[in-house]
């Protein structure tokens, strides 16, 4: 067997409002942990055996890793910027593969379908051909110049409007997508999906936003968001086979997919196998 | 609506028009279960991405690329079904011969029992001629259709007499009810052992 | 009328889905039940002393069960929705309202369990919630040799709404309703009524938009 190259990479694993001294338990790829705050405030998370893990917290949530992180998490500018509204979404169970939950989060040719009158409604199904690179100095999966029409495409949003899109993935199992801010044209709003791998079936999803809108209630932010994902759900926990095929044969891509591609491609090339299958079966 | 067959689980769905077609239950471009689509004239489509798929199988349109004809190359495997009685029925390749008939019996009721045929054989005391399983209670009969889905579950059919009233099919369905219950008792039994 | 409402709630979703099957429209207060635990709040535990939502309030009344709810509704502005035009009907409605209880504490329970990580014993959950499901199953195969779409009659009543969504999101919990034809066809039956509102988790019946005319162009 070979050696999961993920294993040194940064998780989510709680979120930092609800840290407390008692702590929760948790599990990464298989291993229980246990996620607590430490006497100096600072989180805490040890695993199976009872060693320290690497701990941090940022962009909401505890992170860890059970290997020996050789960066430190990946950096989202934009969400220092002052005057965002940091919203914490909360964590969904699903059962599927964490991959499968992050190429969920880079398509947007099913929202007319699973995301009906809120961020895509027919006859607006075509997908304009858009930019996708993998950016070798950051070693990130980019697709830029997204264009989709969206019938309420935020919190924020009255009415349909065309919304552009930048997706990012900087890790395995997290995703950063910049969207149209509808209240500030000149910025982006961040809407992130940071996936904690419980196992190669099984993944508890903790969305985050990082937001321009002084007006909308916390509460409807919190479920505009959670609406999104949860209509998502029952598609992830229905795909065949559970874990990600990563050799061509067993999906058939278009050009609408293009993200997907290069994003199964940059795991593939990595290594980054756990939750995925390698041969067509 | 999801079914079973021996070559795999399949959607099984009737076009507007009113015909039965069985799909092998995964759309192909990313996976998704077929039986959750939904139908649109004479089309079977996806719930994820809109793809949609006619009786015999190859992709019609692809929603994200409205102008592009999808290639022949994109098609669900098929099964073929037969329409007869009010049952339907897949076989996995060319059928030799027509489904059997069942004279005077209407079909009921559906039902998944989570015990193997011969626990329902011990249930009714009476050991099943073909797939059909004899069932007498309070001096009448209900006919079970059997197909099993692994060793330890079934998939029943109920059959009744084609001129029972209402009252009779609803003592047949309450029959087959306490039928499933003492064969997976049998089976629980069994398996306690 | 104001609904302190969470969207992920099945509960909060059958107020919501009477509301918008006779025409009612709610002042719709979102609280943060997930992540935030707000139903545990002092405005809320103020409210409602069991700590749980939905809660309707219109003038002076506060209401805290959902059944509850949903024969006001229907009482102050749809009554052919009570079903209570014969004894038995009546009876009958009651009897599935008591029944969607159970729905909540099995299929509920089990569906909190797996998506927002409370609690609970799964297999036993799914236990009775399949117990359940039977029991709906059969009710509405008799309901279909009578003649009848739905639980109580031939029209939707409000047991109809009390049952429907903690069986439409059972697989949400890890219950199938692939064993179920009639609670599959009744499903389709309440979400093709006029009016209906999708949530989370339900999703709408494609098949009754016509499919699209494609214009060369159009985006």
């Amino acid at each position: 067997m070979t050696r999961n190259t993920m294993i040194d990479g940064w998780y989510p694993v709680g979120l930092a409002s609800q840290l407390d001294a008692h702590g929760r338990v948790t599990a990464l790829m298989g291993e229980p942990i246990a996620v607590r705050r430490g006497e100096d405030g600072n989180a805490k998370v040890t695993g199976g055996n009872g060693r320290d893990l690497p701990a941090c917290i940022r962009y909401g949530h505890v992170w860890s890793s059970l290997g020996d992180p050789q960066k430190p998490l990946f950096a989202i500018p934009e969400a220092d910027q002052p005057g965002r509204r940091l919203v914490d979404v909360g964590v969904v169970r699903v059962r599927c593969s964490p991959l499968r939950a992050v190429e969920n989060f880079l398509d947007i040719a099913h929202f007319p379908f699973v995301h009906t009158d809120i961020l895509g409604a027919e006859p607006h199904t075509e997908v304009q051909n858009y930019k996708v690179e993998i950016r070798e100095d950051e070693d990130e999966v980019w697709a830029t110049q997204v264009k989709f029409y969206q019938p309420q495409a935020a919190k924020s949003a009255e009415g349909g409007i065309t919304t552009e899109y930048m997706y990012r993935v900087p890790a395995p199992t997290c995703s950063v997508l910049y969207k149209t801010c509808p209240p500030r044209p000149a910025e982006w709003d961040v809407i992130t999906l940071f996936v904690q791998p419980l196992a190669e079936d099984l993944c508890d999803v903790w969305p985050w936003m990082a937001l321009f809108d002084d007006e909308t209630p916390m509460a409807d932010l919190i479920h505009f968001q959670q609406t999104i994902f949860v209509q998502d759900r029952s598609i992830l926990e229905n795909q065949i086979p559970t874990l990600l095929p990563l050799d061509p044969g067993m999906e058939i891509p278009t050009r609408a997919d293009l993200t997907s591609v290069a994003y199964r491609r940059w795991l593939k090339r990595h290594g980054y196998t756990y939750g995925a299958q390698l041969v067509a079966q | 609506m999801p079914a079973q067959s021996p070559a795999g689980p399949v959607a099984l769905w009737r076009t507007r028009s009113g015909r039965a077609a069985a799909f092998a239950d995964r759309c192909p471009h990313r996976g998704m279960r077929l039986s959750h689509g939904f139908v649109r004239g004479e089309t079977l489509a996806c719930i994820y991405h809109g793809w949609s798929y006619a009786k015999a199988g190859n992709c019609q349109r692809i929603p994200a690329h409205p102008a592009l004809t999808p290639p022949d190359t994109i098609r669900v495997a098929t099964q073929h079904v037969e329409d007869g009685g009010g049952i339907i029925w897949i076989s996995v390749g060319e059928p030799a011969a027509g489904p059997p008939r069942f004279e005077g019996l209407a079909p009921l009721r559906s039902m998944v029992v989570e015990a193997g045929i011969v626990a329902l054989e011990a249930a009714a005391g009476t050991t099943a001629a073909g797939d059909l399983l004899d069932y007498t209670y309070d001096d009448r009969t209900v006919w079970l259709l059997l197909a099993p889905d692994g060793q330890a579950r079934t998939l029943m059919h109920v059959l009744v007499d084609d001129d029972s009233n209402p009252d009779e099919r609803i003592a047949a369905s309450r029959a087959a009810e306490a039928l499933r219950r003492a064969a997976e008792d049998i089976a629980r039994a069994g398996i306690a052992r | 009328m104001k609904l302190y409402d969470y969207v992920l709630s099945p509960s909060c979703y059958k107020v919501r889905l009477m509301a918008a099957l006779i025409g009612v429209t709610l002042d719709i207060r979102p609280v943060d039940f997930h992540p935030g635990r707000e139903h545990r709040g002092p405005e809320l535990m103020a409210l409602n002393p069991a700590g749980s939502i939905p809660i309707l309030e219109d003038g002076d009344l506060v209401l805290t069960e959902s059944s509850a709810m949903l024969v006001y509704l229907a009482a102050k502005t749809a009554p052919q929705w009570l079903g209570n035009d014969t004894v038995g009907r009546a009876a009958r409605v009651q009897q599935w309202l008591s029944f969607s209880h159970r729905l909540t504490a099995s299929l509920g329970a089990a569906r909190l369990h797996e998506m927002l990580l409370r609690p609970g014993n799964i297999a036993d959950l799914r236990e009775q919630g399949i117990a359940a499901l039977r029991e709906l199953e059969a009710g509405l195969v008799e309901q279909h040799i009578r003649g009848q779409r739905f639980l109580a009659s031939d029209r939707p009543t409000i047991a109809d709404i009390a049952c429907f969504p903690y069986v439409a999101l059972a697989p949400d919990g890890g219950v199938s309703l692939d064993p179920s034809p009639a609670i599959r066809l009744w499903s389709r039956a309440v979400r093709s009524l006029e009016g209906f509102i999708e949530m989370p988790g339900i999703h709408r019946l494609h098949e009754l938009t016509p499919a699209p005319v494609l214009e060369v162009g159009e985006a």
